[in-house]
C-alpha cells in the first residue's frame, strides 16, 4: 500500500489561507491504515479547520481515492457541498490528490499528506519499504530481498564496504542487505546466485510517467 | 617507473593519498604534495572523501601529474550516473591520468550534503567492468569509440569486514570484472590480514595494504566504534595510551613504520597505501622509520 504521513499543521493552514470553505477527501484503502485519512482523521480535522473559523461543506472517505471513476461516481451525492466549497482538502496520497485535481477543475485541491512510500504492514500502522517499483524485478536472482530497496546505495553485486556486523553503514537500524540476502541465499543452497555479476539496472523500465493500458493486453492476447 | 610497471616490476609499493581541499585555495595540499614527491609509487586522489563536497579528484590528479607524480584516480560511483562516470573516465585519460580506483562512494548521508540524491547508478564492480570496455575502445554499451582509454584499474576490500564472506564473494567478482589491484581498507592485524592474504594470493592480482595512520588512542576507538571494518587491537590502543597525548602521533607513526616493515619483510602483500588523513606531512617519515626511503 501507499504509505503517507500527515504534513505539519503549519503548512496545511498555509496552503488554506484564502479558502474560507472547504471539502474533505479521504481513502478507505491505504490512508485508513495508515491512519492519515480515515474517518477519524477526517473528523479530527473538521474540527481543527473549525477551530480555526473555517467552514467545512462536507466531508467523505472514499472506496478507493486513486480510482478516478469510482470516486467520481461517489461524490455525486455531494453535489451541492462540493458547488459551495473554496477549496478541497485531500486526505489520502498524491494519487488520491490528483483524482480530485482530475475531478474538479475549477477548484484548488490540496494535498494533507506527503505520500513517502510503498509500504508492507508489519503490524498496526507499522510499514516497511521493501520494493521500490522499479520497473524491473530482480527478486528471482538476490534470495527474495530487494537490494535496490533495501539497500540504501541499491546495490547489486553485494554489500559495499560499509557493511558492519550485519549492519548498514548509515544506521544500526537498517540491517545491510546484501548480508540479509547472503544468509537467505546460503539457508536455501543458492548462493551461486550472488556470484553472478549483476548487469547495471535498465533504469529506462521505469520511465516517468509510467502509463498502461492493461486492457490493450488483453485485447492482443485475445487475437 | 609508472604505477603499473612499479607492480609488475615486484618491487614493494608504497603509495599515499591526497585529499583535495573545500574551496580553490591548494597552497597547503600542494605543499603536502610536494613533500611527497618522489617518495611514492603512486598517489590517491580522494573523490570527495566521506560524501564531503571538495575539489575534484580529476582536476588535482592532473595538477600531480603535472608535478610529477603518478596519481591514482578514485572515482565513487554516488554523484555520477553511467553517461557522467564514462565521460570522466575519457576526460581523465586525455589529461595523461592512468590509474582508477572504482569505488562506490560513502554514503551523502555520510557528508554535509545530506539531501543530495545518491546516484549509485552502476556501482564499483559494474564501474570496473566499464573501465575494461573503454580500455577495450568500447563504451558499456558497446559502442565503437574514436580511441580507446589505456586505464589500470583497481579496487577496494575491506579484510577484515564481518561477516567476511559476502565481502569475499564481491572481491572475487572485483577480479572478475578486471580489477589488477586492490588497495584495503586500513588493516591493524597483520596476522589476521596474513591469512585474508592467503586467500588473495589465489587470485592474479596486487593487494596493497591500507594503513590509517593512528594519532591518538581517541581516534582509534572512534574507528572501532564508528568505522566498519577497522578494528585496531587493543594493544595498539594501549601503546598510544602509554605514549601520552603529546606523544601519540608519535607512537602511532612508529606503529605505521612498524607494520610496513612487517609486511615488506615477511613478503605477505605487494605494497601499502598509507592514508594519514590529514598528516600527509607525516608520510615521509613513516618510510623513513620503515626503512623504506
Amino acid at each position: 500500500m501507499i504509505i503517507t504521513k500527515k504534513r505539519g499543521h503549519k503548512d496545511i493552514m498555509e496552503n488554506i489561507k484564502n479558502c474560507n470553505s472547504l471539502f474533505l477527501l479521504g481513502c478507505s484503502e491505504c490512508a485508513t491504515l495508515c491512519g492519515t485519512g480515515g474517518e477519524p482523521e477526517l473528523r479530527e480535522m473538521k474540527e481543527t479547520l473549525e477551530a480555526e473559523g473555517k467552514k467545512v461543506t462536507g466531508t467523505f472517505v472514499a472506496k478507493t481515492g486513486c480510482q478516478v471513476l469510482g470516486t467520481k461516481v461517489e461524490l455525486k451525492q455531494f453535489k451541492d457541498a462540493l458547488a459551495e466549497t473554496d477549496c478541497i482538502l485531500v486526505m489520502s496520497c498524491g494519487a488520491g490528490t490528483q483524482t480530485a485535481v482530475e475531478l474538479f477543475q475549477d477548484k484548488p485541491v490540496y494535498p494533507t499528506n506527503d505520500s513517502l512510500f510503498l509500504g508492507n504492514m508489519t503490524r498496526i500502522q507499522m510499514f516497511d519499504e521493501r520494493c521500490s517499483l522499479c520497473g524491473k524485478c530482480i527478486l528471482d536472482k538476490t534470495g527474495g530481498i530487494c537490494p535496490v530497496t533495501a539497500c540504501p546505495k541499491g546495490l547489486l553485486n553485494g554489500p559495499c564496504g560499509g557493511t558492519n556486523n550485519g549492519k548498514c553503514e548509515i544506521s544500526d537500524d537498517i540491517e545491510c542487505a546484501w548480508v540479509r540476502i547472503y544468509n537467505r541465499l546460503k539457508r536455501l543452497d543458492q548462493l551461486e546466485d550472488m556470484k553472478k555479476t549483476a548487469e547495471p539496472k535498465d533504469w529506462s523500465a521505469h520511465k516517468k510517467p509510467m502509463s498502461i493500458n492493461a486492457r490493450e493486453k488483453k485485447e492482443e492476447v485475445k487475437k | 617507473m609508472n604505477f603499473r610497471d612499479a607492480l609488475d616490476s615486484g618491487k614493494f609499493v608504497v603509495t599515499a593519498e591526497i585529499g583535495p581541499p573545500k574551496g580553490t585555495d591548494i597552497k597547503e595540499m600542494l605543499h603536502d604534495a610536494e613533500m611527497l614527491k618522489g617518495r611514492l609509487d603512486a598517489v590517491n586522489v580522494t573523490d570527495n572523501q566521506s560524501a564531503v563536497m571538495r575539489i575534484n579528484s580529476m582536476s588535482i590528479c592532473r595538477i600531480l601529474l603535472d608535478m610529477g607524480h603518478e596519481p591514482i584516480l578514485q572515482m565513487t560511483c554516488r554523484d555520477r550516473n553511467r553517461i557522467a562516470l564514462q565521460s570522466d573516465l575519457l576526460g581523465a585519460s586525455v589529461l595523461g591520468i592512468r590509474n582508477v580506483l572504482c569505488m562506490t562512494g560513502d554514503h551523502p548521508d555520510a557528508g554535509d550534503h545530506k539531501g543530495a540524491k545518491p546516484v549509485y547508478d552502476i556501482e564499483s564492480v559494474q564501474l570496473l567492468r566499464v573501465v575494461d570496455s573503454l580500455n577495450n575502445g568500447r563504451d558499456m554499451m558497446g559502442n565503437e569509440m574514436k580511441g580507446a582509454t589505456d586505464f589500470f584499474q583497481g579496487a577496494v576490500v575491506t579484510p577484515e569486514a564481518n561477516p567476511i564472506e559476502p565481502q569475499l564473494m564481491k572481491f572475487e567478482k572485483k577480479v572478475g570484472a578486471g580489477a589488477k589491484f586492490f588497495q584495503t581498507q586500513a588493516i591493524y592485524d597483520i596476522d589476521k590480514f596474513r591469512e585474508f592474504m592467503k586467500y588473495a594470493r589465489k587470485f592474479p592480482v596486487k593487494v596493497l595494504a591500507g594503513l590509517v595512520l593512528l594519532k591518538s588512542a581517541g581516534m582509534a576507538n572512534y574507528m572501532n566504534k564508528f568505522v566498519p571494518g577497522i578494528t585496531v587491537p587493543s594493544g595498539l590502543i594501549d601503546e598510544l595510551k602509554a605514549a601520552g597525548k603529546e606523544n601519540a602521533l608519535d607512537a602511532g607513526i612508529n606503529i605505521a613504520a612498524r607494520h610496513i616493515k612487517q609486511l615488506r619483510d615477511e613478503k605477505i602483500c605487494d605494497g601499502v597505501h598509507i592514508m594519514a588523513i590529514g598528516a600527509e606531512d607525516k608520510v615521509p617519515l613513516i618510510m623513513e622509520r620503515a626503512g623504506l626511503s
